[in-house]
């Protein structure tokens, strides 16, 4: 009983960071209106700031902490600003969607930059906090657990006091409430979502700085406690700064016993080691939970907003452009050496990844998170199957994709209740407790070492990238392999094309305008989600077949979260609603074509396109909502699409429709 | 003339507001029935009610099938068609795929089938509307790109186009200026006389009492007054609805 006390009191410490992650996740949805998925990257780079003061990385100079904490003071606010100025104000009037992505892409560039510039190895915080220990009820428990506790404590009593009795709590009270009224009432609401952007980021950034002693600091590890967080923040609504820190710290605590409960013989084990990514699945579990207890909706803010997402334009001619990408990469599949080829295969699977969100994200406007998990799905029971049943090619893809389909239907049937951002917070709970309780257990994932695939044969003839037939080096992989990705790559580009023109394509996309118009149309909005969903998790779960045999192996690494959320910062920002923004996602998706390009030949490595990554996703979601692919669609069809076309009786006392498609 | 619609003692309540209470109103085959009232009085309500996305108390039978617990899908297959007070058209499809989206039906098979086939569902229907509001030169805009009046005729034709049995129009004329008024009230006269039965909401009085053959009045929820546009001209209780008891008076003097 004193060992559970113990734990209890110990969980307070990591309960406190998350708690404050919830109160950044909270102050920045009620100040600015946006989900913000990087509020744990926010804390992450305080943290950095603070190590590389005093570790002496700045010239050399170790500060002593008095300093140090005050420079870090700065540069957190320094980062609030920009972080509001660069990729939050110019999007306050977009989707809320859009949001979302953008603060994705704030992770993703904080992220990266950080490893780049520290190496992915944690660092040793110095401990600011006072290190003794205080005899509570009988156990001996560290004294700062319960001084960042009485910190996060403290600051989300004075940010409820602040927002219910100062002018500025009441102004972004009534900025979230209309924003049309606050604006006409004098209130700027770029400001005051400025105002609370800081806010957020220092609030983060407090935690990252004084929570050495309960987290390590690295560039994973910190930016993901945004998952156990935003449950905290959905359990409160996305109000109550109260229960966000007390949901905040009860998971802490929730965390600690699991960790104490594992060091017991009754815990369930996997291989001799307690089941990995209980905690994951407990975060996962408690946002599913606070969605259903809440009402699937997130409160909705009174916003000046267009609330659309990036044009659907029918595709024009496929088949030219397709037979000449065809020809172009299977001869290139030969020629090239055999690392290009390699990276232009990888390439192809990323463009089958991207495609899947084109059809769940661009057609029927859902962010899922969780699609790479699908293929991870995928992957992994073709692997299983082979291994542990002896079955192969090609009942085993079959399965793999019919598996990725059940559980893409699991969160179709989420996709009913909930939608837009709460659907893409659920999704990322799932991703991640997917990865991590799922991918990372030995037995029905990949272990540490990955769970191998054999070659795929098909009437005695090898498909694999160990066929016989040798590219013009003599090297792995073999074109054979790369052919059949090539195929089936235009093949999936040609359906997902196809359904753009076909009556369901229609009305997927009129019930992403508009789910009550749709249905008063005849259309059955849960009938079309879900096939949206299944068709979405079949094209994942062929690409997680095609990653298996890419590789020989499937492991967790290549389905986490992180990956995910790039995956979904790259497909967006080639275009999210074309195939032809999936083809350029897939260019320069993880070990792809660029990537390698730019590494091999200019020593840039992947984590700079990481950077890149979330760079121009923020761009392209500011300048070109619909994408690179989509902008240059735009440009090369300017000009002479439309003969003039006149308005007869009625129109004309409108006045004229506007002239060209290609203005719009 | 059998009935196309019947609506029997249907009520809705939105927490204890009653916002309908025992509405009658039967719509006959080929007939045009008008339903007006002061802001407030239920009108969009009803249509809600009809078309499945408001809880109602009572029945509502199409062609003598009850609709009791059809979600809005499965009334608008079966023939209710309606349009919206605030448009709602799907920005993100052409005018012609606006309209094609009610023809096409959601399943894996034909979608399958489309692949290997493409069909232009409904065609002959999709145009046919268009033609109908004249806006077939605006198949393949954007709906962004037309005016108010134009947009709202959009709907109306996108309602028109699957060829439903009763065609619920929300306010349609709102938004129009009088002569395109006029006009869409003759090509709603036109649709009539070729067999089709529709329900008139609208504010633009002229437009009611002269296109509708039988107008029902609502008030607070409730039926006030039915019958032909000179019986609910006359109707005292109507006038008083919408004039107050002065004006009721001032129009009584003048009658």
């Amino acid at each position: 009983m004193q060992q559970v006390l113990l734990f209890v009191l110990l969980g307070l410490g990591s309960g406190a960071l998350i708690a404050c992650i919830a109160l950044a996740v909270v102050l920045a949805y009620r100040g600015a209106g946006i989900i913000n998925l990087a509020s744990g990257a926010m804390a992450m780079l305080a943290g950095y700031a603070f190590w590389s003061l005093t570790s002496g990385q700045y010239g050399g100079v170790e500060f002593a902490t008095g300093p140090a904490l005050v420079l870090t003071f700065f540069i957190t606010l320094i980062i609030g600003v920009l972080v509001h100025l660069i990729a939050y104000r110019p999007l306050r009037n977009a989707a809320p969607l859009a949001k979302l992505v953008a603060s994705l892409g704030v992770l993703l560039v904080a992220q990266a930059s950080m490893v780049l510039a520290f190496g992915v190895t944690q660092k040793p915080q110095k401990s600011v906090l006072p290190s003794d220990t205080v005899h509570v009820f009988g156990t001996t428990v560290p004294v700062d657990r319960f001084i960042l506790a009485g910190i996060v404590v403290v600051m989300a009593a004075a940010l409820a006091v602040a927002y219910r009795f100062t002018r500025f709590g009441l102004a972004t009270r009534a900025a979230a409430e209309n924003e049309a009224s606050a604006l006409l009432a004098g209130l700027s609401a770029s400001r005051i979502s400025l105002a609370n952007t800081v806010l957020a980021t220092m609030v983060a950034g407090t935690l990252g700085v004084l929570a050495a002693s309960v987290t390590q600091l690295d560039a994973i590890s910190l930016p993901l406690l945004v998952v156990p967080a935003l449950a905290a923040a959905l359990l409160a609504r996305l109000t109550s700064f109260a229960i966000a820190c007390a949901a905040g710290l009860g998971i802490g605590i929730i965390n600690s016993l699991v960790d104490y409960f594992s060091t017991k013989s009754w815990f369930p084990t996997d291989h001799g080691v307690p089941l990995p990514g209980v905690k994951e699945l407990i975060a996962f579990l408690l946002i599913v939970l606070a969605m259903f207890l809440r009402g699937a909706a997130l409160p909705s803010r009174g916003e000046l907003v267009e609330k659309r997402l990036p044009a659907v334009p029918r595709p024009g001619r496929v088949a030219a452009p397709a037979i000449a990408l065809s020809v172009v990469c299977a001869a290139a599949l030969v020629v090239l050496p055999f690392d290009f080829r390699q990276a232009l295969i990888n390439s192809l699977i990323g463009t089958i990844m991207a495609l899947s969100l084109v059809v769940v994200t661009g057609y029927v406007g859902q962010i899922s998170v969780v699609q790479l998990s699908l293929a991870g799905v995928a992957g992994f029971t073709v692997s299983h199957m082979a291994v542990d049943a002896g079955i192969g090619f090609p009942l085993a893809p079959l399965a793999g994709m019919a598996a990725a389909v059940v559980l893409g239907e699991l969160t179709a049937v989420s996709a009913l209740r909930v939608r837009g951002v709460s659907l893409a917070v659920v999704t990322l709970g799932a991703a991640v407790a997917i990865s991590e309780f799922g991918f990372v257990n030995s037995t029905w994932g990949g272990g540490d070492t990955g769970s191998p695939v054999r070659e795929p044969h098909l009437l005695g003839l090898d498909l694999g990238p160990h066929a016989p037939f040798r590219g013009l080096d003599g090297g792995l992989p073999s074109p054979v392999f790369g052919w059949v990705v090539l195929a089936v790559t235009v093949a999936m580009c040609l359906l997902v094309a196809a359904i753009r023109r076909s009556g369901i394509g229609m009305q997927m996309l009129a019930v992403r305008s508009n789910e009550r118009a749709a249905a008063a149309a005849g259309t059955d909005v849960r009938a079309v989600k879900l096939t949206a969903f299944a068709i979405s998790a079949f094209i994942a779960g062929v690409a997680g077949t095609l990653y298996a045999y890419n590789f020989g192996s499937v492991s967790d690494a290549r389905f986490d979260a992180l990956t995910a959320l790039s995956l979904i910062a790259f497909a967006y920002a080639g275009g999210v609603t074309l195939v032809s923004g999936a083809l350029f996602a897939g260019l320069v998706s993880t070990e792809a074509l660029l990537p390698h390009a730019f590494d091999k030949w200019l020593g840039i490595s992947g984590n700079w396109f990481l950077l890149f990554g979330g760079v121009i996703l923020i761009f392209t979601l500011i300048q070109h909502p619909e994408g690179i692919a989509g902008a240059l669609n735009k440009r090369l069809r300017k000009g002479p699409k439309l003969p003039s076309r006149t308005a007869p009786s009625l129109g004309s006392q409108h006045g004229a429709p506007s002239p060209a498609v290609g203005e719009r | 003339m059998s009935d196309i619609l019947q609506a029997r003692g249907v009520s809705v309540h939105y927490g204890g507001v009653r916002a309908l209470s025992d509405v009658d109103l039967d719509v006959r085959e080929g007939e045009l029935v008008g339903l007006i009232g002061p802001n407030g009085a239920g009108k969009t309500t009803f249509v809600d009610a009809l078309t499945g996305f408001v809880r109602y108390g009572g029945t509502v039978t199409l062609d003598g099938a009850d609709l009791a617990g059809l979600p809005p899908h499965q009334r608008a297959r079966r023939g209710l068609a309606r349009t919206w007070q605030s448009i709602e058209l799907f920005d993100d499809l052409t005018v012609w795929e606006n309209l094609a989206v009610g023809s096409g039906r959601s399943s894996l098979w034909t979608l399958a089938k489309e692949l290997i086939r493409p069909a232009a569902a409904g065609a002959d229907e999709i145009q046919r509307a268009l033609d109908l509001v004249e806006l077939g030169w605006a198949a393949e805009l954007m709906p962004d790109e037309l005016s108010q009046g134009q947009r709202k005729l959009v709907g109306v034709a996108r309602a028109i186009a699957p060829g439903p049995r009763l065609l619920l129009l929300d306010e349609p004329a709102a938004g129009l200026d009088t002569s395109e008024s006029e006009e869409l009230g003759r090509r709603l006269r036109a649709l009539a006389h070729e067999g089709s039965s529709m329900l008139l909401i609208d504010h633009d009085m002229g437009l009611v009492l002269g296109v509708c053959d039988r107008i029902v009045v609502l008030e607070f929820g409730k039926v006030i007054a039915s019958g032909t546009p000179d019986e609910v001209r006359r109707d005292r209780r109507v006038v008083e609805a919408y004039l107050g008891s002065a004006g009721a008076e001032r129009v009584a003097e003048q009658l």
